[in-house]
């Protein structure tokens, strides 16, 4: 026990010092063995299915949502391309934009659009990977939009202002990400040894990056909706962000 | 963004190449890597990525670059199975008042880890630097992947050129005007940020819309037609997929 807590503080000082790249939120390609890849594929496979499918049921009527989707979609890419420094940790790291994505387009098309960034950042960044395309599909896609989207419209319900409700889909959004994305790790390179221990180290050594990366993502969402609301209402109301009412207050 | 093949020379031994027969392969070359339990596969596989990236003549700064994140991402996990996993002690030391114990079977773990990832990204690497995005998505077509998700993939490759032009713009002005001199000012400088590219893309993919429907969009992209295959290329592939298997069942 001794043993373990001490290698816990080694590994969380070793991590706390590397470039916030070596920690970014997907999974690198060829980390997951030939199993958990096919799972993890088999699990996005129904949620992508979905997302098509609303994609091309509102194109019939809005021909420019394909070209929105795509320009959202682009936007992802760039927020999660972009180095914000983490002054915690002394590193820079990026946002996910899934919390943003899935409040202004819904939770279908939000995963369609993660799927699509991803797979552009696996093909020419090497940022995540062909392999573990669905893997991150489940992480980033499914349960950051779902995290984000269902914190907002449960905030929302509660009456809780677009800020704070923004904050916390940003947040939650993010903090979904990396749990799953840790569980995923762990599954995938525990081997012979036991899930919950691995598990644990890996979500302590993500902690020093991703907890404040997380307050940042909320804090970029919250802004966003804010912004949104002040600049372009219209849009909010459009998208059932907001109401009219509240546009006019 | 230099990463994006654009930037890169376009006459090499694998322009020529059908990209569906480039998608294949990739696929089932990744199979083979990730279904591999050693290290002599993932690494045959890796010094053949390197090897015709030399050829492709990708510059030292782009091909390091590719490799850094996915190398730091190796580093680590030989670092967690090593000091976390496995029973059979190799060495135990001191420092600061904690004892390291590193293990000799999960640092082979954590290498086998490793050599897959390294085995797999130069696969992926390969297939991005030597097969123009146009040409991707056509194969991608072939395969039958859906022509809903083709389409968003091109419109945000499209795009993202555009957007990241006025990223760069706003944050260097932003970061001029002291936006991120302090947390509290940076989380509200990049939440503007993020805020202006969002209303950008709403705007554009309105305007784009108009435009392209004047030149006869109706809903759907034509995608790149396809030649036959060539039968050279098509048996050269099959070989060389077999020598693959040979060595990956060696």
């Amino acid at each position: 026990m001794i043993y373990s807590n001490a290698c816990v503080a080694f590994i969380a000082v070793f991590l706390f010092c590397l470039p916030g790249s070596a920690l970014a939120m997907h999974i690198s390609e060829g980390l997951l063995p030939f199993n958990w890849a096919a799972l993890w594929f088999a699990v996005a496979t129904p949620f992508l299915a979905y997302g098509l499918y609303r994609l091309k049921k509102i194109s019939k009527t809005d021909i420019s949502f394909k070209p929105l989707v795509g320009l959202m979609t682009a936007v992802v890419f760039i927020i999660s391309c972009m180095p914000i420094p983490v002054p915690t940790a002394g590193t820079c790291s990026h946002p996910c934009g899934t919390g943003m994505s899935a409040i202004l387009l819904g939770p279908p098309i939000s995963i369609l659009i993660a799927a699509t960034a991803l797979l552009i950042q696996a093909l020419f960044l090497s940022h995540g990977g062909l392999s573990t395309w669905g893997a991150n599909i489940v992480s980033m896609g499914v349960m950051g939009s779902f995290a984000g989207y269902g914190t907002f419209r449960l905030l929302r319900a509660l009456r809780i202002n677009l800020s704070v409700a923004g904050f916390f889909a940003g947040l939650l959004a993010d903090w979904a990400t990396y749990l799953s994305t840790s569980i995923m790790l762990a599954l995938g390179i525990k081997g012979a040894d036991p899930f919950m221990p691995i598990f644990t180290k890996i979500v302590i050594s993500f902690i020093p990056t991703q907890l404040p990366l997380g307050i940042l993502e909320g804090a970029m969402t919250a802004s966003l909706v804010v912004m949104l609301a002040k600049r372009r209402p219209d849009l909010l109301i459009k998208m059932n962000v907001m109401k009219s009412g509240e546009a006019a207050l | 963004m230099q990463l994006f093949f654009e930037h890169l020379k376009k006459d090499h031994l694998l322009s020529g190449i059908d990209a569906r027969i480039k998608l294949i392969v990739a696929i089932v070359l990744l199979m083979l890597v990730l279904s591999y339990k050693g290290f002599a596969f993932p690494m045959v596989v890796a010094i053949l990525g390197f090897g015709l990236c030399l050829c492709m003549k990708i510059p030292f700064q782009v091909f390091a670059l590719r490799f850094s994140e996915p190398l730091f991402i190796a580093l680590v996990l030989v670092a967690l199975k090593c000091f976390f996993s496995g029973s059979d002690v190799m060495f135990s030391l001191n420092l600061l008042g904690l004892d390291i114990v590193g293990h000799k079977d999960g640092l082979i773990d954590g290498l086998m880890i490793a050599c897959r990832i390294v085995g797999a990204v130069s696969i992926a690497a390969v297939l991005g630097f030597s097969t123009p995005f146009t040409r991707l998505m056509a194969g991608l077509s072939w395969l039958r992947v859906p022509k809903g998700f083709i389409e968003v993939l091109m419109f945000a490759y499209r795009y993202i050129f555009v957007l990241l032009e006025d990223a760069l713009v706003i944050y260097n002005a932003q970061k001029n005007r002291l936006g991120y001199s302090s947390i509290r000012r940076g989380l509200t400088s990049f939440g503007t940020l993020a805020g202006s590219l969002t209303l950008k893309a709403f705007e554009t993919s309105q305007n784009t819309t108009i435009a392209m429907v004047q030149r006869g969009y109706d809903g759907n992209i034509p995608m790149l037609k396809h030649a036959p295959f060539r039968s050279s290329e098509v048996a050269c592939s099959i070989i060389f997929v077999i020598i693959m298997g040979a060595i990956w069942k060696i």
